[in-house]
């Protein structure tokens, strides 16, 4: 079986599991979201499986290199370190309302790499530029380090949502009950944070060592460069302000909002503009 | 203290400061990545001279390397090391702090989860509670305080010097970075295959930058894949230094060539003016020849009194490609024809080309017929020079930040006391820790503690 087949199929199970942990959620019995995770588990191997059926057949085509290299790539690896990471926060907290959040973000790259018209799914020839053992660790460490920033997202966005509901004392939701508890959230928005944070300065450090051999200077001020490092400040404002002030709650859920938006324009809107790293382009 | 109670001191020491700092930064550099150039320089126009020399002179235009930039890097760094300073002799002391007696009140109040009451015989106990805290920590230390003893095993204490060694690895990469741009170079430099090359370009002023060594380009070869794109761009280099081959190398993109403490990256490559044309002609009847010929050449052809030259060469003249266009002079005749490679190619797809356009007839100068064997092109590679002393702080700089940030997050400096005190014929064993951050972990180690040693107590 071709591995892009198999990749629409995850695409649908991400779906089916998303739609099942929003079950979990509204309706609150433990089944929905047992089958939720299941079905995020199964995808998560069908997409392993297909990630090494394209490595083996690029080299087959006689190109040989790890499927980490264009744009398409990038995010079909994006969406299986989303669910890999989720999970494993998962496995860690037993809690299965986050996935209501998360899963769906790794749905939507999926989808998107198969459906947009500009995204090319072909195994393309390595350029040059790109010929470095420094690109798989550069790669994955970054993407590591977006998809814990996509989980401190999750919990972020469900901290303010039963924030919300808090206020709202006159009429106890159907949902306020079964959110976990704000100290849980907020302890996870930490935690992933701190997790996303050594990823992405080790993401940084090793695309500042492969740009020392590739382009002869450890730091170019290149849009994406300087994005990765805007980014980077932002979450380091944030971990000072959690370790040196004790900010809690809210304000980091707001934070860790802000700093998902630097990590998609890092990853996506930097494209637009002039620069190196123009092969990522799609 | 007085110098601590100096405003100055104490403005530098705020991390308000350094949160502010840091937005002001991010702010700059979302300006720098958003305004073009020619959008800045045109800006620049407008001004009147007076806020345009200020502008320039601040360097407004690249805001990367500008003085407002500049300034706050400055101001952060003096922050980073006041904040440092100040905060270290707290540290210091929490380094320091005894582990003997314990934290006056640690053993109040207890969960009965920590307390254990056993009624064996106290030196078999104490054996135990030793190897159960020499198995999870590795070392523990004992004091007899007159009612019992009391145990203490500690991890991680260097941990605390976590944030330490992030903040010093940033000061670090700061340094490498200055000491780069004051005595790094940067120079490109295209050298054509044969040929050597001793000056180069500087990349950030116009100026032109000596080496005493030189450079030759032996080859020049770029590799395509079977759809085009580009597989390998390759320079085969000569250092040669005092006339001799000092060190010969092959550069490729992702892999530079150092000598002399220059670095040499693949960055270019082009093709020099000069095409050469390898041509052959027959001539019906006699002997035939061949010819290596660029752009305004001219040779006699034998048998003949004839005098061809070269006007032009292409190596791809629509879509049709090498051809070169020759022009022939006899006592008879003054006539101009191309010759293309491929005319067996181009006659296929348009029979008729030779009778519309005589021009493309090779043979045009009858009896003799022309055409190309090879056109041979000379590449030049283009290479960018660095000579950066900063590089090996800049990495240290790094590695001391990524150990740092890991000691940060996943290390905590946890300390156990373990107390034995003994009541009648009982046995009263309180275990408590401490630790500077993360508590629901130690909450994990206490509990997997009090485990072990009831568990060894049973054996």
């Amino acid at each position: 079986m071709s591995h892009t087949l198999i990749l629409s199929g995850v695409t649908f199970v991400y779906f089916v599991s998303f739609v099942l942990y929003l079950f979990g959620l509204i309706n609150g019995k433990e089944f929905w979201g047992r089958a939720a995770s299941f079905f995020a588990w199964a995808g998560l191997a069908m997409q392993t499986i297909a990630l090494i059926l394209r490595w083996k057949m690029s080299y087959d085509l006689g190109l040989g290199h790890v499927p980490l290299t264009n744009f398409y790539e990038s995010m079909v690896f994006f969406a299986w370190a989303i669910i890999f990471t989720y999970l494993i926060v998962e496995l860690l907290t037993k809690n299965k309302i986050i996935g209501v959040f998360v899963v769906p973000i790794a749905f939507l790259a999926m989808a998107y790499s198969s459906i947009a018209p500009d995204v090319s799914n072909r195994i393309e020839p390595l350029i040059p530029a790109l010929q470095s053992n420094w690109l798989t660790i550069h790669v994955v460490t970054c993407f590591m380090g977006y998809a814990a920033f996509t989980v401190a997202f999750g919990c972020g966005l469900i901290y303010l949502l039963k924030n919300m509901e808090k206020g709202n004392t006159e009429k106890p939701s159907g949902l306020r009950g079964k959110l976990p508890a704000l100290a849980i959230l907020d302890t996870l928005i930490y935690q992933s944070t701190a997790l996303g944070f050594v990823f992405l300065t080790i993401g940084i450090m090793t695309g500042s060592i492969w740009a020392h051999y590739a382009w002869g200077s450890y730091w170019s001020w290149d849009p994406k460069e300087t994005w990765s490092l805007i980014t980077w400040l932002i979450y380091a404002i944030m971990l000072h302000l959690r370790h040196v002030r004790g900010l809690k709650g809210k304000r980091m859920a707001i934070l860790a909002l802000v700093g998902f938006a630097c990590v998609l324009f890092t990853y996506l809107g930097v494209n637009y503009l002039p620069g190196l790293h123009s092969y990522l382009k799609t | 203290m007085s110098l601590k109670k100096n405003t100055l001191w104490s403005f530098f020491s705020s991390v308000k400061l350094t949160i502010v700092l840091l937005i002001i930064i991010v702010f700059v550099f979302i300006a720098a990545t958003f305004i073009p150039p020619h959008i800045v320089q045109a800006f620049t126009g407008q001004l009147s001279p007076g806020v345009a020399e200020l502008f320039l002179l601040l360097r407004l235009s690249d805001l990367y390397h500008s003085f407002l930039f500049y300034l706050l890097m400055t101001i952060l760094s003096i922050n980073l090391i006041i904040c440092s300073i100040n905060r270290f002799p707290s540290l210091w002391r929490q380094y320091k702090a005894p582990n003997f007696p314990e934290p006056a009140g640690i053993f109040d109040n207890l969960p009965q989860s920590q307390i254990i009451i056993v009624g064996k015989d106290s030196s078999q106990i104490k054996q135990i509670i030793k190897s159960c805290l020499k198995k999870n920590y590795g070392s523990t230390k004992e004091v007899d305080t007159g009612k019992g003893y009391l145990f203490y095993s500690e991890r991680c204490r260097f941990s605390l010097f976590g944030v330490y060694i992030v903040h010093l690895s940033i000061l670090v990469i700061i340094v490498g970075a200055i000491i780069g741009s004051i005595f790094g170079l940067e120079a490109d430099i295209n050298i054509k295959e044969g040929e050597s090359v001793n000056v180069a370009n500087l990349s950030q002023y116009n100026a032109i930058h000596k080496l005493d060594f030189s450079v030759r380009c032996d080859k020049f070869i770029i590799e395509y894949y079977e759809d085009g794109t580009p597989k390998t761009y390759r320079s085969d280099l000569s250092f040669i230094k005092n006339g001799q081959v000092a060190k010969q190398g092959t550069l490729l993109v992702n892999n530079p060539l150092t000598f002399d403490n220059y670095r040499f990256y693949q960055s270019r490559y082009g093709t020099a003016p000069d095409i050469k044309a390898i041509v052959t002609y027959t001539n019906i009847g006699k002997k035939g020849g061949s010819l290596t010929l660029a752009v305004g050449d001219s040779f006699d052809l034998p048998d003949s009194n004839a005098k061809g030259s070269v006007l032009r060469m292409e190596n791809n003249i629509m879509q049709m490609g090498p051809a070169i266009k020759l022009r022939i002079i006899s006592p008879k005749k003054d006539i101009q024809f191309w010759v293309f490679k491929h005319i067996d190619k181009i006659k296929k797809m348009n029979s008729n080309l030779l009778t519309e356009v005589p021009m493309f007839n090779p043979g045009l100068f009858h009896p003799f017929v022309f055409s190309i064997d090879r056109m041979e092109q000379t590449y030049y590679t283009g290479l960018h020079i660095v000579r950066d002393p900063g590089v090996s702080l800049v990495a240290l700089g790094g590695l001391l930040m990524v150990a740092g940030l890991i000691i940060v997050f996943f290390m905590a400096y946890q300390r156990f006391w373990v107390r034995l005190e003994q009541l009648g014929t009982k046995n009263i064993i309180s275990i408590v820790g401490l630790s500077n951050r993360n508590d629901q972990q130690l909450q994990d180690k206490i509990d997997c503690l009090c485990r072990r040693i009831q568990e060894e107590i049973k054996a």
